[in-house]
């Protein structure tokens, strides 16, 4: 025993030596990741001022702009935290039109047009959207049904729903007060009340996810959902909170929707979970869950609003818009998992690792 | 001295197969035990019902002397046992400090807490200091435990079993994929943890770790323990005899 | 971050700018030649309900054709769906470009009224083409066909393909689309008005043809006696045609289409379809342009012009309907 003891300290040294830095490797691909993000959306940025420098770098673009993507930075947020337990939704355009309807229903029985009849408005599509994201959750945690699946067959019903109650018209009962001073509002000088909103609600979702025990829970639930049932985490029970967070936003997104379009659009929103998940996943978060940042998301929505919006300027014809959307994803993801699977394997993190040959 | 844990007479069946037949096991305050057998012989079956994690046919468990019913992890737990299984339960995006405390987190005091939001400097500084006491190599406390090596990995999870641990910790195959060094640190930190008084209870398949650090070994064969022996009073030859059956008593 | 991933960005940043420069070389629409009466060349901006609609194609035909004559140039645009939530973000970006003047076709009366009028408190004079807005008054003109009238034609050209009367059904696209409601009211309240017809309804095809095809299927099922159907608009039509040759009914029920692009030309040379009321977007394009160009030099404008429309049948298809058929492409 005392030989092994004295041999000790030099064996451990050698682990020692081959120890990474204060930072992990995985944790500095993450910071790159991140920056990379920001990185391509300064370099479009940039290169669409340069070439449409009067229109393109304006104030009021600029605002349009955000306008566009507050609303769906509100459902990205809660997409986020769904994606990072390795689940996915469908849902949230459905259970933003059905969160609509049943607000605009509420607002125009409660009658009037100000803070008041707002205010009923938003409460009721935050628990319109509560109820759904529940209904998500339950089935994903207990019935143990794919989340693929449960969403799915919520967006179906959520706007099944929709359609029976309005029998197929939008409602346009958005209150004055809500359009004018939310939708259409300013908060101070030129700063959309919108984007205000929505940034506030980015921000609550970076404290929840990277400061809080929930935002760990849902980390460990996505790395590994065993471990954490060990440990004594109640991961069913996180995973309906999840699911339910998420649907609460796409209710509250309901009701921005609503004072910005004045109208439920029932028709719309069909690909909004689509380019929301597009989003997440650019920014980013790992469809596998386990990684992911709530910055990056919207760093990652920016991207394809910011793409269309150059190209309409630049005269692209539309169509090509969805091809370079399509491409950015597929080459953001990739570069993504070569980086981590290097990272993994203890190779050097750096952009040429693409074109070397994978051992 | 009355063993912290024993259990008498301990029998499972799965359907047909009888896992365990009449087992017995004892280990005593501060002792490091190997649990030995060949393949079926219901090693990893007797740590599980020991660990909470399933339930016996038949048989008692009693700790420090009085009968317990363990009937679930957390029964377990609160005993003061804990056990790293062969998968370590750690969850490759977190941090060793975040694993350490899953499940446990120390909440910031004061309203904050009540939000969620925890204390990460304590947090931080407590596996620190359970690292350090125990000898754990863990270098960076805040990188994802998955870029980190096999053996690093184990001594977390054995750490975090050591630090919550009061009286016994079961390992499962502990050093079975490590290579020569991240092994020898394995076996560093178990008999630091004995040294604190803690019972370790290991299964392992190598019988040079097993005489290397074991102070006594039981054996398991068929479902029942078929030979106990003081490390000092056996060889390696004598304990594959047990295990394979060649030679058969049952030693005090 | 280290040269690596620098020149990774800078080679992205490369392919984006050429992308870029291509796309603006290829999809700038008509120069400016020289100018008619010497002015500025004017900048203007059209926005499309949909984009790959005959409709609006053949409109955006008419607009650069009459842009080319006045001297000015004309960029166009257009979401994948007829959706508000599409529509928006691109006169947005159009806004930005600081066009002098936007031709619209609002893709709904509500939503689109304050991006519009965003636009016009950035100075920018509107011409809204085909749909309209609940308050209209934010554009110089708004033109489209006189669609009420429309659609009484339809019920008139049913009337006389079966004189005995029965069953008629609706296809309409989206309540809230000005040009279609106008449309299904004026055939509802002509079939409700004479005595040898029974209504059967409308129904919404969201704009979808496979929608439209079920639809008219279904109803099919529950009244195999129906005798005529109106589809409102160019996808309702197609779907309306498919819906009745799934069901084998081509010669029992008699179909009125509206709009007049090379599908429904082909399912009228079929027989599929018996009469289509085809509009005149051209022309709607070019009095677009005219306004424009009018309110930009301050002179005065109509603020509603209701152009006429074309009833194509078998028989005049190569004669009359020829110039009436909407284009594919310019």
């Amino acid at each position: 025993m005392s030989e092994a003891q004295a041999v000790r300290p030099a064996e451990v040294a050698p682990e020692a030596a081959e120890e990474d830095p204060p930072a992990g490797r995985l944790q500095r691909i993450a910071r790159l990741q991140a920056l990379q993000i920001l990185l391509l959306l300064a370099v479009t940025v940039g290169i669409f001022s340069v070439l449409k420098p009067d229109t393109f770098p304006t104030v009021f673009n600029l605002r349009g702009i955000v306008q566009n993507t507050a609303i769906l930075a509100v459902l990205g947020v809660g997409m986020t935290f769904v994606i990072i337990t390795g689940g996915i939704d469908l849902s949230v355009g459905s259970v933003l039109v059905f969160s609509a309807v049943v607000a605009d229903k509420t607002m125009a029985a409660y009658g009037g047009t100000g803070w008041g009849t707002a205010l009923v408005g938003a409460v009721v599509a935050c628990l319109a959207g509560l109820g759904w994201g529940l209904l998500n959750g339950v089935l994903v945690a207990k019935a143990k049904v794919p989340p693929l699946v449960v969403t799915l067959g919520s967006l179906s019903a959520a706007l099944g729903f929709s359609q029976i109650i309005t029998k197929g018209l939008d409602l346009r009962d958005a209150p004055r007060t809500l359009v004018d001073k939310i939708g259409f509002g300013n908060v101070v000088g030129q700063v959309p009340a919108l984007a205000v909103v929505a940034g506030v609600v980015v921000v609550g979702g970076i404290v929840l996810l990277h400061r809080t025990r929930f935002g760990l829970y849902t980390y460990a639930v996505g790395s590994n959902a065993e471990a954490g049932r060990r440990a004594g985490v109640l991961v069913d029970r996180h995973l309906i909170k999840v699911y339910a967070l998420a649907g609460t936003l796409a209710g509250f997104a309901g009701i921005l929707n609503l004072a910005f379009f004045q109208s439920t659009t029932i028709g719309g929103h069909s690909n909004t979970p689509l380019n929301v998940i597009a989003g997440v996943a650019i920014g980013g978060t790992s469809l596998f869950g386990g990684v992911g940042s709530v910055f990056g998301t919207v760093i990652g929505l920016f991207i394809p609003i910011v793409l269309q919006n150059g190209f309409i300027q630049t005269n692209v014809q539309p169509f090509w818009q969805q091809v370079v959307v399509g491409a950015v994803l597929v080459t953001v993801v990739y570069i993504d998992q070569v980086r981590r699977a290097a990272a993994l394997r203890g190779a050097r993190p750096g952009l040429a690792a693409l074109f070397r040959r994978r051992s | 001295m009355t063993p912290v844990l024993q259990a008498r007479g301990i029998s499972r069946s799965y359907g047909q197969v009888q896992a365990l037949a009449g087992a017995d096991f004892d280990v005593e305050a501060g002792e490091v035990v190997a649990l030995i057998g060949d393949n079926g012989a219901g090693k990893s079956t007797l740590v599980r019902i020991l660990s909470g994690a399933e339930s016996a046919d038949t048989g008692e468990v009693l700790f420090e002397g009085n009968p317990v019913q363990l009937a679930t992890p957390s029964d377990a737990r609160r005993l003061g046992m804990e056990t790293v299984f062969q998968d370590l339960a750690l969850a490759p995006h977190l941090s060793p400090v975040q694993n350490m405390y899953l499940g446990r987190e120390v909440r910031r005091p004061g309203p904050l807490g009540w939000f969620g939001f925890m204390d990460t400097r304590a947090m931080r500084a407590g596996s620190r200091e359970a690292f350090d006491r125990l000898g754990a190599p863990v270098r960076n406390l805040t990188g994802p435990i998955g870029s980190m090596s096999g053996g690093q990995r184990q001594a977390v999870a054995v750490a975090r079993a050591a630090a919550w641990a009061k009286k016994v910790i079961f390992l499962d195959e502990p050093t079975a994929a490590l290579g020569v060094a991240q092994t020898q640190n394995v076996l560093n930190l178990v008999r630091r943890v004995s040294a604190e008084g803690i019972g370790v209870v290991f299964i392992s398949h190598s019988m040079p770790h097993v005489m290397e650090v074991a102070d006594r070994i039981q054996v398991l064969r068929r479902g029942r323990r078929v030979a106990t022996f003081r490390q000092q009073d056996t060889s390696m030859e004598q304990l594959v005899a047990a295990m394979t059956g060649a030679l058969q008593w049952e030693a005090h | 971050m280290n040269r690596r991933t620098a020149v990774g960005a800078g080679l992205a940043a490369l392919a984006l700018a050429v992308t870029a420069a291509c796309g603006s070389d290829d999809n700038s629409s008509s120069s400016s030649s020289g100018g008619t009466s010497g002015s500025k060349s004017y900048k203007l901006a059209f926005i499309q309900g949909v984009a790959g609609d005959a409709f609006y194609i053949t409109m955006q035909c008419g607009i650069e054709a009459e842009a080319k004559t006045q001297g000015a140039t004309v960029t166009t645009q257009g979401a994948q769906k007829f959706d508000p939530t599409l529509q928006t973000p691109i006169l947005q970006s159009v806004i930005a470009t600081k066009p002098d003047a936007i031709l619209i076709a609002p893709t709904d009366v509500s939503a689109m009224q304050q991006p519009i009028a965003q636009a016009k408190a950035q100075g920018i004079k509107i011409v809204l083409v085909d749909t309209t807005l609940n308050d209209p008054s934010v554009a110089v003109s708004a033109i489209s066909s006189d669609n009420a009238a429309g659609g009484k034609a339809a019920f008139d050209a049913i009337k006389q393909l079966v004189p005995g009367g029965g069953k008629v059904l609706g296809v309409g696209v989206q309540p809230g689309i000005s040009t279609t409601d106008a449309r299904d009211k004026g055939f509802a309240d002509a079939a409700k008005a004479d005595s040898s017809f029974t209504y059967l309804g409308v129904q919404y095809s969201q704009n979808d043809p496979a929608k439209a095809a079920s639809i008219v299927s279904a109803a099919l099922q529950k009244d195999p006696d129906i005798v005529g159907v109106f589809a409102s608009n160019l996808f309702s039509a197609e779907g309306a045609a498919t819906g009745i040759r799934q069901a084998g009914k081509q010669d029992k029920v008699k179909v009125i289409g509206f709009d007049a692009g090379p599908d429904q030309i082909k399912a009228l040379e079929d027989g599929t379809v018996q009469a289509l009321i085809a509009q005149q977007p051209g022309t709607i394009g070019i009095d677009g342009v005219q306004q424009a160009i009018k309110a930009l030099k301050g002179e005065a404008t109509t603020t509603n012009i209701q152009t006429g429309f074309t009833i194509i049948t078998k028989d005049n298809l190569d004669s009359t309907g020829k110039d009436a058929t909407y284009k594919a492409s310019c």
